[in-house]
């Protein structure tokens, strides 16, 4: 306590250092005064008396000397002083300064920039409580081709498991919603979810206004209650305190507002389930599931998603062997026609972070990179400056001044540097942040939610220290190795550029190296990209797609399609209309419906499956799918009795290789008692995602959807014919509305959304590092060049001509970076082959992606020492030969 | 620093307060007078040491300090105990007087 108290007076007297000075010196005079005073009162001179006093003094300096050191704290006076001194030395050099803050800055704000990505995406915790114990049930079938995140155990099973589990504290199900909400307007589309009970306890999410759903609103005749999300609840209520008790009419139904969530909590996202409802980007409004009995006995799967929160203690590979247990024992009590379900317990977050979370490590590295050329670049700067200011370390350790003292006023230089590229980099970092909206792919969980909090800045920081001590160590070590005697021997400025250049090579080299293995990695990126976006997808991307959804005054049968025979002839006599289909399924729309065959004249196995696909007589035109075989549906085909199908290419292949398909038959029902006629073959589309191969596909003539999506080709503006559109439902039907208009290229583009996310961050990161390395090389070129004036000059003097020496200097650029890419080859090498999984088309070594980098870097960087190459050339021999 | 060093500073610390506590406010040459005296002129201090110590105090807040008058009407600065250098004398009198106990029994057997 006393010693803190001590610790507080001194760090005042460091506040009012001069004023504590002058007081002192008060003091001493008094006493000397005093002192003079008593020995003229024992009868000495006043002269005598005064002599005595000052000797008594015993040196007013040291006095006050060890006065002020006692007073102050003196490592924090040396620290002020270390800032002082290095503030003014940096201020005499702007330029230095400047490129020094600026490329640690780019490092640092990359680093940070990415770093707040990845606290939104994978650190922050979620709105729910003690998520680590959240864990997902599903069911995958070993003999459905299908991902096994897809089917969550059916309600019979789910309450059987429920009941009898002892894995688990709480579970639930959910089924995922699409609404029609009335608002003033007219009506919204809103996504939600219908929940069992124990679904917001399960989560351990509470409202922040109301209550949740219950168990007693989950009977039947009571379910008519809502919780609302916060933003719907500010969209619609004006955020107002009385919206308990009002009503929402959801699909014609009215239901009463029970609660309201916090603003974070709008589960699920539609990055949280992978094979979720692909038009619900988040859940805004939760009804209660509301079984009855007969659906609560149902053995058939569902559409609904189990979520299970795991007793503490209870790993997720205990619950999944119990869960397999259960299944096993379901499976020989209920014998069906669909059984044989796996278990699969996963957890809560991995599901939904778990394919990022590639992406992110891929990320962290690159800007790691970045962040290491950046130091290095400034480790260059600091090393050259130090060896510019040999002369003034020299006469610094001559005159007493300690390593350990040097070396740490060096370092509270290159601290201060490293304080502005901090700010610089979280300048950088925040402007990142609002580009960041705009290159959101739609399906990194929480990318919006990206923001400089505390938790970033304090990266920041951690990236600035860490760089100021990672640049400065080096440069201040070497400096500080000044030999004094060797110093005052020489008294020469340049006693010290041998050591210091061959570090600065080795630095460059190492960047270059670094430099190589990004521009590797973007190119590798680049290059998939290309293949991705320019893979036959097997339709035109000029179509515009739209989707109609009917309401119940539309019977099932005849009243259906009639509403879409008489759409889509109204469609197809508009102008410019070349072709109009209608669809169950767009491709690339994340929706799939898979059906099981059997092949006459074909060894059929158990469980083949293909892409099944309800299409009017007009889609393959409209989409422009091109005909291989045979014919496409015409009207007649669409008679319950026609019985016809197209299949893809890839099915003709596979299933009628080596005969003719078109008058092959194909079944669908197990007992295979109808059999449909083949009448055409079509090129493959594709149809789940950008990156597989086309599975086998096939088509049958139907217009009995009770919604639809409708492609439209045609020669007009992508915005002239929706308008057409609208009004041509209008006037057949003015309450229905189209959803999700766009062209067909908006859905590759969708699709192709995470690549172009990841490939552009990385090229940009790519970039900056080669712009890095570049000014990193031109600086130590041009400072060798500075260095070697006088050797030029006596070379020219001497009869060299400026070609030679144009020469000398490009070609000691050209082995640095030479070496560099030679290194950068290696590291390429073992490194891009970790980058597998985010290529498409193109090989881990690809050589026209390794030539190009090799090539770019050397033309960059002899581009780069050109400047001061052409100035050494330009040298006038005699000014050279002055400089010393 | 050295052993000696500081068990003079540590001696020089209870001399000003032992000092302080019999004479009340003094100024720094008063008080070096009269340790000086006490000590029967066998200890010379000169400021270097004195004020160190009496800055050290103060910060410990055994002592406070303000300027005032001296008896022939100078300008002077005054120190004085406070509550805890009261304290703090008597407690470390008798640490002082219990080391020189032991220390003194050492040597009496060692002679």
């Amino acid at each position: 306590m006393r010693k803190l108290r001590g610790l507080w007076k001194r760090l005042a007297g460091r506040l009012r250092g001069s004023k504590a000075d002058q007081d002192f010196s008060a003091e001493i005079e008094s006493n000397v005064e005093l002192d003079v005073v008593d020995g003229v009162h024992s009868g000495l001179s006043h002269d005598e008396a005064r002599r005595r006093a000052l000797i008594r003094l015993g040196g007013a300096e040291q006095a006050r000397q060890a006065h002020r050191d006692g007073r102050t704290l003196l490592w924090l006076e040396n620290l002020l002083q270390d800032l002082r001194y290095g503030l003014r030395t940096l201020r005499r050099s702007p330029g230095f300064t400047a490129t020094a803050a600026l490329t640690l800055g780019l490092g640092i704000g990359a680093c940070t920039a990415v770093f707040s990505l990845v606290n939104a995406v994978l650190i922050r915790s979620l709105p729910y409580g003690d998520p680590q114990r959240l864990v997902y049930l599903f069911t995958p079938n070993p003999h459905l081709k299908i991902p096994a995140e897809v089917v969550c155990p059916s309600y019979g099973d789910f309450y059987d498991i429920k009941r009898d589990s002892r894995s688990y504290e709480d579970m639930t199900s959910y089924e995922q919603a699409l609404f029609s909400m009335a608002t003033q307007g007219g009506t919204q589309r809103i996504g939600g979810a219908r929940v069992d009970e124990g679904f917001f306890s399960t989560l351990q999410s509470a409202p922040e206004l109301g209550r949740a759903i219950g168990a007693e609103d989950n009977q039947p005749n009571r379910a008519h209650v809502a919780v609302i999300s916060h933003s719907l609840w500010v969209s619609m209520f004006g955020g107002s305190a009385d919206v308990l008790n009002r009503t929402l009419q959801l699909d014609g139904t009215n239901y009463q507002v029970v609660g309201v969530m916090p603003p974070e909590f709008e589960y699920p996202f539609n990055t949280d389930l992978p094979y979720g409802e692909a038009h619900i980007k988040s859940t805004r409004i939760w009804v209660p599931l509301a079984l009855d009995a007969k659906k609560r006995a149902d053995r058939d799967p569902n559409a609904n998603v189990s979520v299970a929160r795991l007793r503490p203690g209870v790993t997720i590979r205990q619950a999944q062997g119990e869960l397999s247990t259960m299944m096993a024992r379901l499976d020989k009590q209920y014998p069906g026609e669909m059984r044989e379900w796996g278990a699969l317990v996963e957890s809560f977050t991995a599901l939904s972070i778990g394919p990022v979370r590639p992406l992110m490590r891929l990320l962290l590295a690159t800007v790691g990179l970045v962040l290491l050329i950046a130091c290095g670049n400034a480790a260059n700067l600091l090393l050259a400056r130090a060896a510019e200011r040999a002369r003034e370390l020299g006469v610094r350790a001559a005159l007493g001044a300690g390593r350990g003292r040097m070396i740490r006023q060096l370092l509270t230089e290159s601290l201060l540097i490293c304080a502005g590229g901090g700010g610089v980099g979280v300048g950088l970092a925040f402007l990142f942040l609002r580009i960041l909206p705009r290159l959101d792919p739609g399906n990194i969980p929480r990318l919006n939610e990206s923001s400089l909090d505390g938790r970033v800045l304090l990266a920041a920081i951690a990236f600035s220290v860490l760089t100021g001590l990672l640049t400065g160590l080096l440069p201040a070590w070497s400096a500080a190795r000044t030999d004094v005697t060797e110093f005052l021997k020489s008294h020469a400025v340049r006693g010290y550029a041998a050591a210091g250049n061959r570090t600065q090579n080795i630095l460059i080299v190492a960047q270059t190296a670094m430099v190589v293995v990004l521009l590797a990695s973007a190119g590798l990126l680049i290059r998939s990209y290309i293949n991705v976006v320019s893979v036959d997808t097997g339709f035109s991307r000029s179509t515009v797609t739209f989707r109609v959804d009917l309401d119940s005054r539309y019977r099932p049968g005849p009243p259906q399609r009639d509403f879409f025979k008489n759409f889509i002839t109204r469609l197809g006599a508009l102008p410019g209309v070349q072709a109009v289909g209608a669809v169950n399924h767009l491709p690339l729309s994340n929706t799939e419906s898979l059906d099981f065959f059997w092949v006459d004249g074909f060894p059929n196995v158990k469980d083949q499956m293909s892409e099944g696909r309800s299409v009017s007589p007009g889609y393959f035109a409209a989409m422009n799918i091109p005909l291989i075989a045979g014919r496409t549906f015409s009207d007649a085909d669409e008679a319950p009795d026609a019985r016809t199908a197209i299949i893809n290419e890839r099915f003709a292949k596979t299933y009628f290789a080596g005969r003719n398909p078109i008058g092959g038959r194909i079944s669908t029902d197990e007992k295979q008692s109808q059999w449909s006629t083949v009448v055409g073959v079509v090129a493959d589309v594709r149809h789940t995602s950008l990156e597989e191969d086309p599975g086998p596909q096939l088509y049958r003539a139907n217009e009995g959807f009770d919604g639809a999506s409708i492609a439209v080709r045609s020669t007009l503006e992508p915005a002239a014919i929706t308008a057409e559109i609208r009004s041509t439902l209008r006037s057949i039907d003015p309450s229905l509305a189209i959803t999700d208009v766009g062209t067909m290229g908006n859905f590759v583009s969708q699709a192709s959304a995470r690549r172009r996310f990841q490939t552009s961050l990385l090229t940009a990161f790519a970039a900056i590092a080669l712009l890095l390395a570049l000014v990193g090389l031109y600086g130590l070129m041009a400072y060798s060049v500075s260095r070697r004036t006088r050797e030029v000059g006596i070379r020219m003097a001497l009869g060299a001509q400026r070609s030679h020496v144009l020469l000398l200097v490009l070609k000691n650029a050209a082995a640095l970076v030479g070496c560099g890419v030679g290194a950068g080859l290696v590291a390429a090498w073992l490194t891009t082959r970790m980058m597998r999984s985010f290529l498409f088309g193109v090989s881990v070594h690809d050589p026209t992606t390794i030539a190009a980098v090799c090539a770019l870097l050397l033309l960059c960087g002899l581009m780069a020492a050109l400047l001061p190459a052409r100035r050494a050339a330009s040298a006038d021999p005699m000014k050279a030969l002055r400089t010393e | 620093m050295g052993e000696k060093t500081d068990v003079w500073q540590g001696t020089l610390a209870l001399m000003v307060l032992r000092t302080l506590e019999t004479m009340g406010s003094q100024h720094g040459y008063g008080l070096a007078r009269r340790i000086e005296q006490t000590s029967g002129k066998r200890l010379q201090l000169n400021y270097g040491t004195l004020y160190p110590a009496l800055l050290k105090l103060e910060q410990e807040g055994y002592i406070r300090s303000h300027w005032g008058t001296s008896e022939n009407n100078r300008k002077a600065k005054f120190y004085e105990l406070t509550k805890a250098g009261q304290r703090q004398v008597r407690k470390a009198t008798a640490e002082w007087e219990q080391t020189t106990e032991i220390l003194s029994k050492f040597l009496t057997e060692e002679a």
